[in-house]
């Protein structure tokens, strides 16, 4: 966060001294770096997986009901327990849990986080009235107007709760992820793609071959469309990445990151096996999309390597 | 004395009745929800610090611990010249900086006081007294999600320590590295301007601590125009390199109402020569987000139609 240090201040009127023998603090870290580590990478990963879940799941359901409803009635409860998983990792990275409900006592537009948390929190009610309607439907209680009914009213405020965490990242004075401009685009569009890809495996596991059909040529599209945010929001960090790796250490994460989490998929998927090859293809994409999560969120935490 | 607080101790509080447990889970469920009446707005006040006149002595940090009853941090010898506080904490909220510029080729040669213009100021000392900067606009007031941090009628940054719940948005937030969380509690700190001492006229710790009125605490405006005359005399009496940090907003930075009179480059001081406010590309990438969300949806709503029986 130095910046480039022979820089002068812009109110420098007269000229500033040239780099003396001794810098004093000038090699010294400036920022302080946030607990945020492990918990959050995993937040990262399960607030994607129960957004785009849900949107992929309202998506297909509102445009092809006939194909996308019995397994959209699946989704919505699968997307509630990991929402309530990734509620629970946000209170528990608190400094203080117990007092989680602080964050509703104000609404600031201002403050991603601020955001965030009222976005997640009426996300919630329409996400547990809609997977509680799915689940009485299947016990022969069904209100299916009052179920449709919460997927729309989910539908805005799932896309914030997916849409602010990447602008949360990238609006802080930490190092690399201050220059993350395209994190929130990767985030919210790899979102969808993993909850198309979780549709995926939920539809070939119940045997809806029309759905199967129709999500896989969607995986392999969002799986295509994912890589240009990706590519964009590297290119964001390669700066900070030279700083902090050996080019051979940015070209195994790369190649790894790449190979797991876009040609694997897209080559099980276009494979157009069974149950094992699309549920591979899934896992292969959540298990890169969690390294990129981790490895973004590491940044702060990493220091130059000793040359 | 001590038998006094006991009796006092077992008498019934009258504002502070036993409560049962639901309500006390009541209570603490309301109370950040209750407001009471915004204090109306005062002159804004600040610090102005002089690095030229620092002795390195300390004075400013024991104040600012005794008044503000902050915890020891232990001790450990840094290796850093004298500087074995070496950050601002959540109990640290003044931090002295000990900066040592000698050319080991001249290590021994005696420095004149009388500094010429054109001689070069490599044997020398400099020492600066750190604290919060109590920016206008404050990347940690703007990324508090709680409003446990505000700006009181002093226009000073304040964190209101019953209403933080330890998110650490402000310390990801703050260029400056000057919030941390403490460990105790979870809750995030830092220098209040002794919002106390103010609210009872009298001025913060530190700057009554200050021997050689290095730390100048007042109205902000009259702060700047009493900086601006010690530039401009440093300059008369040969010293071009001073200048003022954080007294005026920049393009990227608003001002600052704790700034700093310097002779070298930021960064040599342990701050960051261009601060950025992290809220300059919110907008944009909040911009980018949605777009980034509204195609991949679109694309998937696209493939639905497409493919639908």
């Amino acid at each position: 966060m130095q910046g480039d240090s022979t820089t002068p201040h812009p109110f420098t009127k007269p000229p500033l001294p040239g780099g003396g023998p001794a810098s004093g603090y000038a090699n010294m870290p400036v920022i302080k770096v946030p607990g945020w580590y492990g918990t959050i990478a995993w937040d990262a990963l399960l607030n994607g997986m129960a957004t785009g879940l849900f949107m992929a799941a309202a998506v297909g359901e509102l445009g092809a009901p006939v194909v996308f409803t019995a397994v959209a009635k699946v989704a919505y409860p699968v997307a509630l327990v990991l929402l309530l998983v990734d509620l629970g990792l946000l209170v528990l990275d608190l400094g203080d849990p117990l007092r989680f409900h602080h964050m509703l006592r104000v609404f600031k537009p201002g403050s991603p986080m601020s955001v965030g948390t009222w976005c997640l929190t009426i996300f919630s009610l329409p996400l547990t009235a809609a997977a509680g309607l799915s689940v009485l439907a299947e016990l022969g209680i069904d209100f299916e107007w009052a179920r449709i009914l919460a997927v729309v009213v989910g539908l805005l405020p799932g896309f914030g709760s997916a849409a602010y965490k990447g602008v949360l990242l990238s609006t802080n004075a930490q190092p690399g992820w201050k220059d993350a401009r395209w994190m929130g685009a990767y985030l919210t569009n790899s979102a969808v793609l993993m909850g198309c890809g979780e549709l995926l495996g939920l539809s070939t596991l119940m045997g809806q071959t029309q759905a199967t059909g129709i999500l896989r040529t969607a995986f392999i599209v969002l799986l295509v469309l994912n890589m240009i945010p990706l590519g964009l929001l590297f290119a964001n960090l390669q700066p900070t990445h030279a700083r902090l790796y050996t080019w051979e250490q940015q070209w195994r994460v790369g190649v790894f990151i790449f190979a797991a989490g876009t040609l694997i998929p897209l080559g099980l998927t276009l494979l157009n096996g069974g149950l094992r090859v699309s549920f591979g293809a899934v896992i292969f994409l959540l298990l890169g999309s969690w390294i990129i999560r981790f490895v973004f969120v590491k940044i702060p935490h990493t220091s130059p390597p000793e040359i | 004395m001590a038998s006094r607080e006991k009796e006092l101790s077992a008498l019934t509080q009258a504002s502070d009745p036993p409560r049962g447990r639901l309500s006390e889970l009541v209570g603490r469920l309301i109370y950040p929800f209750l407001r009471g009446e915004p204090p109306k707005p005062r002159t804004p006040t600040g610090f102005y610090t002089d690095t030229t006149v620092c002795i390195g002595c300390k004075a400013c940090e024991v104040a600012c611990k005794q008044w503000n009853q902050l915890p020891s941090d232990g001790f450990e010898w840094s290796g850093n010249s004298y500087d074995n506080t070496a950050e601002l904490s959540a109990t640290s909220w003044r931090h002295v900086k000990f900066i040592e510029q000698f050319s080991d080729g001249l290590s021994g040669t005696r420095v004149s006081l009388d500094v010429a213009p054109n001689e070069p100021d490599l044997n020398r000392w400099l020492m600066m007294s750190d604290v919060c900067k109590h920016c206008l606009a404050a990347p940690c007031h703007q990324a508090c999600p709680t409003g446990a941090i505000i700006h009181n009628e002093f226009q000073n940054v304040y964190i209101q320590a019953d209403i933080c719940n330890g998110c650490s948005c402000c310390v990801a937030s703050c260029p400056f590295g000057v919030i941390t969380r403490s460990s105790m509690g979870g809750h995030s700190h830092k220098c209040t301007l002794c919002y106390d001492r103010q609210r009872d006229g009298l001025e913060p710790a530190c700057a009554k601590a200050c021997p050689t009125q290095s730390i100048h605490f007042g109205p902000i405006d009259e702060l700047r125009e009493q900086a601006r005359k010690r530039v401009e005399e440093l300059h008369r009496r040969g010293v071009p390199q001073a200048y003022l940090y954080g007294d005026a907003a920049s393009q990227t930075y608003s001002e600052l109402h704790s700034f700093y009179l310097l002779v070298d480059r930021p960064s040599v001081y342990g701050l960051p020569d261009t601060p950025v406010n992290p809220w300059l590309h919110m907008m944009g990438d909040y911009a980018r987000s949605i777009v980034g969300g509204l195609v991949a949806i679109g694309a998937l709503l696209a493939v639905v139609f497409l493919l639908r029986p």
